[in-house]
C-alpha cells in the first residue's frame, strides 16, 4: 500500500500563498520525495479563500487527496473552509489571532485527535528583528520541524528564491524560518505518517505544471509563435513562453480578443511557420467559425482549451472537464477535426507535438484539451520524454491546391516567391480553389475533406490500458481523471483497470468493446455531468455505459472519490 | 516572362455589376503591385467577405478568402511568419468599420507593416445594399425605408485620432491616384490605412462620378497630423492623396527584443528545438 501525506497551505488571496506553497514543494522535493501539488483560488486578487495543497508520497503521484495530515492557514476565512478536511490525529497550525473555533469544528477536532495550535507568527517575526511581512515563513519553518526534514534543504530553496527579488533582506527571512523551526511549541509534535522511503537521486526531477509542459511541448515541435488573450486556466502558457522568448525566439502577442489570437494563429499556419492559441470556453466559443473555416480551407490550426467548470463564466478558477462536446461540435457546418486530451505534464508535453503533426499532415484543426488541474498543478517528473519527430506533410511545390484524393489529404506548399500561387478559398471552392456552386463539385469536396477523417483514424493509437490484467471493473474516462484512478489502484490492491483515452476524436473503440465482450464491469468516469465522452462512446460505438461517476462540483475527482466509490 | 499587368490576370469570370468600382480598384492594385517589380508570387492577399472579396480569384498571387471581418489579422499572422511576402489585407467597409473595427484600431496602434485597401462603398452590396456605418444618415436602405438613424464613422477622422503612420485616401474613378497611393501604402514600413473610395451604382447612385469630381481635390503627400485632421472634417471637399504618414515610428516586427539579430522568418524555424537549458531551470 503507498503512503500519501498532504500539507495544505491556505490564506486569502494575495497573500503569497501560491510563493510558499512552490517553495514548500521544491524543498520536499529537493528532499528526495515525489510530488503533487495543486491550487486552490477564488477569482480576485485579494479575499477569499485560497490553498496550496501538496501531497507527499515514496512513489511518483499526480492527483490529489480530499483531506490533509497538515493544515496551515493564515487567514480566517479559509481556516473555516478547511478544518472539515483535516484527517484524523492531523495538525492544524494557524496565525489567525483571536480565532473562535464553532461548536461544529471543535467537536471535529477533539474527535479526530488532531492537534490545533495557534503560532503568533508576526511576534516571532518581530522577535527575530524581521519585518511583520515576513510572517508567513515562520510557518514554513513550523511545517518543516513538524514533518522532520533537513533543515538546510529548505534554507537553500528559501535562499536561492529570494536572491533573485530586488531588495529582500534574505538574512532576516532565514531568521523567520529558524525562529518558525525551533519553536518551542511544536517541539514535540511529531506526524507519523510522513512517508519514510525516499527515491535516490529524486532532487534532480523536474516540477512542472501542465502548461509549462504545453509551452516546452510547442517549443520541440518547432513553433514559433503564440498568439493568446488572458483567461484562466490557460494564462499562465503566455508566461512560460514569454519568459522564454529571448532565448528561443519565439513571437508571444498578446492578442486583442481571442478571434485575433486564433486568426494570427490561422494566418501564421497558412503562411507555412507553427503557431497556435490557447484558451478557455468562452474564448473558445469565440474561435469557432474560425476552427470552421480551417476546416473548409484545410489550413492547420492547434487550439488549446483549458477546460474550466460551468457555462457562462462558470465558477473560473476551479477545474472541470465539460468542454468535450463543444470542442467536438463548436463551428457550423461538416468538417474534419481531431481532439486530444492532456492528463498530466508528461502527455502535455507530447500531445502539443502530435497536434502540430496531426494539424499539419491532414490539413485539419486540432483541439487540445486540458483542464484546470492539470494547467496549473505542479507535476514532479524524473523528467519529460524524448521529442517527438516533426512530421509536416509539406510538398516543395504543386498545381491543385485542392486535388481530390483517396486519402482526402491534397499537397499543401507553402506560399514562396517562385512556387505556383492557389486561392485558399472559405467558399465552397473547385480543386483550384475557386468558388463553386455546382452540386456534383460540393458533393466531391466535401466528401474528400471528410476522408481525412477516416485516414487519421487510422493513425490513431488505442486507449491506453492501465491496472489488473483480468480486472473485475474498469474505468473509462480522460483526462484528470486517470491521475485519481491510477492513485488509487496503489492505495487499494483491486481487481480493476483503468482506460485512458487522450486521442479523443476520431474515437477508437475496439478496446471497450473488447473489455465490453468479456462481460467485464466499465464504470464511465468523467469531471462532468452530461458524460461527454460516455455519449461519444455510444455515438460511435453503439456501446452505452450504464455504470457512471460524475463528479461536476469544480474540484478534480480526489483519491477518496475513487476509494469510496469502490467501496460501494 | 516579361511582368506587366497580365501577369496578375486570371481568367475567373467577372461578377460584379457592370460599373462596379471594384474594376478599376484591381486595375491600379495590379499596376501598382506591376510599378514595383512584385510578382504574384511574392505577394499575399487576405479578402474579406462581400463584393472586395469576391475579386479573391480576379487578381493572381497567394490569396485567401476567410471570414467577414477578418482579413487584417489573418494578414498579420501571415505577416508576422515570413516578411519576405508583401502583404494586404482588402476589406469593405461593412467589415472592416463593423464585424472587425477592433483589428482596425489594434492594427494601427500596434503598426504591423502590412497594407489595407479599405473599399469604401457605403453599403454592405454583396448582401443586396444594407446599412453600413459610412451610408449617409437619413439615406433608404435595405430593410430601412425611413432611412438610416444611426450617426456615421468618418473613417478618416477615426484612423488619425489613433496615432497612424500612414493614411492614404483615393477614388475607384482615379485609378492612377490609386496606382500612385497603393504604391507609397506598399512602400511605408508600418501599417498602411487606404481607404478607397468607391462607386456602387446598384446601391449608392448618390455618390455618382458627379459627385466624387466635383467634390475631390488632390493633396501633396501631408506629414503634419493637424493639417491631415483638417483634410477629413472638411464637409465641402473630399481630399485624396497621402493624408498623413509618419516615418519614425517604427513598425511592430523590428521593435521586438527578441528577433533583435535573427535573420531568418518564422517559416524558415520549424524544426526541434533543445529545451534541455529551459528545463534545468524547473528542477
Amino acid at each position: 500500500m503507498d503512503k500519501r501525506f498532504a500539507i495544505k497551505f491556505s490564506g486569502q488571496s494575495g497573500q503569497g500563498i501560491n510563493t510558499l506553497g512552490k517553495l514548500l514543494s521544491n524543498a520536499i522535493k529537493n528532499s528526495e520525495y515525489p510530488i503533487f501539488a495543486t491550487r486552490e483560488y477564488p477569482s480576485l486578487i485579494k479575499g477569499g479563500f485560497a490553498s496550496y495543497q501538496i501531497d507527499v508520497s515514496s512513489t511518483q503521484i499526480f492527483s490529489s487527496s480530499k483531506q490533509c495530515n497538515i493544515l496551515t492557514s493564515i487567514a480566517k476565512d479559509a481556516l473555516n473552509q478547511y478544518i472539515g478536511l483535516v484527517s484524523k490525529d492531523g495538525l492544524i497550525l494557524h496565525s489567525v489571532k483571536d480565532f473562535k473555533l464553532n461548536a461544529e469544528d471543535k467537536e471535529y477536532i477533539l474527535k479526530n485527535n488532531i492537534k490545533y495550535l495557534f503560532i503568533d507568527t508576526e511576534k516571532i517575526a518581530q522577535e527575530s528583528n524581521s519585518p511583520t511581512i515576513m510572517a508567513n515563513i515562520v510557518m514554513l519553518g513550523a511545517i518543516w520541524k513538524v514533518i522532520g526534514l533537513d533543515f538546510k534543504v529548505l534554507e537553500r530553496v528559501i535562499r536561492k528564491y529570494f536572491s533573485t527579488k530586488k531588495n529582500i533582506d534574505i538574512e532576516a527571512e532565514v531568521r523567520c524560518l529558524k525562529a518558525g523551526y525551533n519553536l518551542e511549541l511544536i517541539k514535540d509534535i511529531k506526524i507519523e505518517t510522513f512517508p519514510t522511503t525516499k527515491i535516490k537521486g529524486w532532487k534532480k526531477s523536474k516540477i512542472l505544471t501542465g502548461n509549462d509542459a504545453l509551452a516546452l511541448g510547442a517549443i520541440s515541435a518547432g513553433c514559433r509563435a503564440y498568439y493568446a488573450y488572458p483567461m484562466t486556466p490557460a494564462t499562465s502558457i503566455l508566461e512560460t513562453l514569454g519568459n522564454t522568448y529571448m532565448e528561443t525566439g519565439l513571437i508571444v502577442k498578446q492578442a486583442e480578443s481571442e478571434i485575433t489570437a486564433v486568426q494570427f494563429a490561422m494566418g501564421s499556419m497558412y503562411m507555412g511557420t507553427r503557431a497556435f492559441t490557447a484558451t478557455s470556453g468562452g474564448g473558445f466559443d469565440l474561435m469557432t467559425e474560425t476552427i470552421s473555416c480551417c476546416g473548409m480551407t484545410e489550413t492547420p490550426l492547434v487550439i488549446v482549451l483549458g477546460q474550466r467548470a460551468g457555462s457562462g463564466t462558470g465558477v473560473p478558477t476551479w477545474s472541470g472537464s465539460s468542454d468535450l462536446e463543444v470542442s467536438l461540435k463548436g463551428g457550423h457546418g461538416e468538417f474534419p477535426r481531431c481532439i486530444l486530451a492532456t492528463s498530466d505534464s508528461e502527455d502535455s508535453y507530447e500531445l502539443i507535438q502530435d497536434a502540430f503533426n496531426i494539424a499539419e499532415q491532414y490539413q485539419i484543426p486540432v483541439i487540445v484539451l486540458s483542464e484546470k488541474q492539470i494547467a496549473e498543478s505542479l507535476f514532479n517528473i524524473k523528467t519529460l520524454p524524448k521529442p517527438k519527430k516533426i512530421l509536416r506533410g509539406l510538398s516543395n511545390n504543386g498545381i491543385e491546391r485542392y486535388k481530390i484524393t483517396k486519402s482526402g489529404v491534397s499537397q499543401r506548399w507553402i506560399p514562396q516567391k517562385g512556387k505556383k500561387t492557389y486561392l485558399v478559398n472559405s467558399d465552397e471552392h473547385t480543386q483550384d480553389g475557386i468558388s463553386t456552386e455546382d452540386s456534383k463539385e460540393i458533393t466531391a469536396m466535401s466528401s474528400k475533406r471528410l476522408r481525412k477523417l477516416n485516414t487519421l483514424l487510422k493513425n490513431i493509437p488505442s486507449p491506453e490500458y492501465y491496472g489488473a490484467v483480468k480486472p473485475d471493473i474498469v474505468f473509462v474516462g480522460m483526462g484528470s481523471t486517470k491521475n485519481a484512478v491510477i492513485d488509487a489502484m496503489k492505495i487499494l490492491n483491486a481487481n480493476i483497470g483503468y482506460l485512458h483515452y487522450k486521442y479523443i476524436y476520431p474515437l477508437r473503440f475496439e478496446r471497450i468493446l473488447q473489455i465490453h465482450d468479456k462481460g467485464t464491469k466499465i464504470v464511465l468516469i468523467e469531471n462532468n455531468q452530461n458524460g461527454e465522452l460516455g455519449k461519444l462512446i455510444r455515438e460511435q460505438s453503439g456501446l452505452y455505459i450504464q455504470d457512471k461517476l460524475f463528479k461536476f462540483d469544480g474540484r478534480p475527482f480526489f483519491v477518496e472519490d475513487i476509494l469510496e466509490y469502490l467501496k460501494k | 516572362m516579361k511582368l506587366d499587368i497580365n501577369s496578375y490576370n486570371t481568367d475567373a469570370p467577372i461578377t460584379w455589376c457592370p460599373g462596379c468600382g471594384n474594376f478599376n480598384i484591381h486595375i491600379a492594385l495590379k499596376q501598382a503591385l506591376v510599378e514595383l517589380k512584385k510578382i504574384p508570387s511574392e505577394v499575399m492577399m487576405s479578402f474579406d467577405i462581400g463584393c472586395n472579396g469576391n475579386g479573391g480569384d480576379k487578381i493572381d498571387g497567394f490569396r485567401v478568402k476567410g471570414l467577414h471581418g477578418r482579413a487584417i489579422p489573418f494578414a498579420v499572422g501571415a505577416h508576422i511568419a515570413n516578411r519576405n511576402m508583401t502583404v494586404i489585407a482588402d476589406i469593405g467597409d461593412g467589415g472592416c468599420l463593423h464585424e472587425g473595427i477592433d483589428h482596425l484600431i489594434h492594427g494601427i496602434r500596434s503598426n504591423y507593416n502590412i497594407t489595407v485597401l479599405i473599399h469604401n462603398n457605403q453599403n454592405f452590396a454583396l448582401t443586396t445594399g444594407q446599412i453600413t456605418s459610412t451610408t449617409q444618415r437619413g439615406k433608404r436602405m435595405y430593410g430601412f425605408p425611413n432611412g438610416k438613424t444611426e450617426d456615421d464613422i468618418n473613417i478618416g477622422e477615426l484612423v488619425l485620432s489613433l496615432n497612424p503612420t500612414f493614411y492614404a485616401k483615393g477614388y475607384s474613378g482615379d485609378p492612377q491616384g490609386l496606382v500612385d497611393i497603393i504604391k507609397e501604402g506598399i512602400k511605408h514600413k508600418g501599417f498602411s490605412v487606404i481607404e478607397i473610395m468607391q462607386i456602387c451604382p446598384t446601391y449608392n447612385p448618390e455618390s455618382n462620378m458627379a459627385f466624387f469630381n466635383e467634390k475631390i481635390k488632390k493633396i501633396e503627400k501631408c506629414t503634419d497630423i493637424n493639417k491631415a485632421r483638417r483634410y477629413v472634417l472638411d464637409k465641402e471637399r473630399i481630399y485624396t492623396g497621402v493624408i498623413y504618414q509618419n516615418k519614425k515610428r517604427r513598425e511592430y516586427y523590428s521593435l521586438l527584443k527578441n528577433r533583435k539579430n535573427r535573420k531568418s522568418e518564422l517559416v524558415d524555424e520549424v524544426k526541434g528545438y533543445n529545451i534541455s537549458n529551459i528545463l534545468s531551470k524547473l528542477e
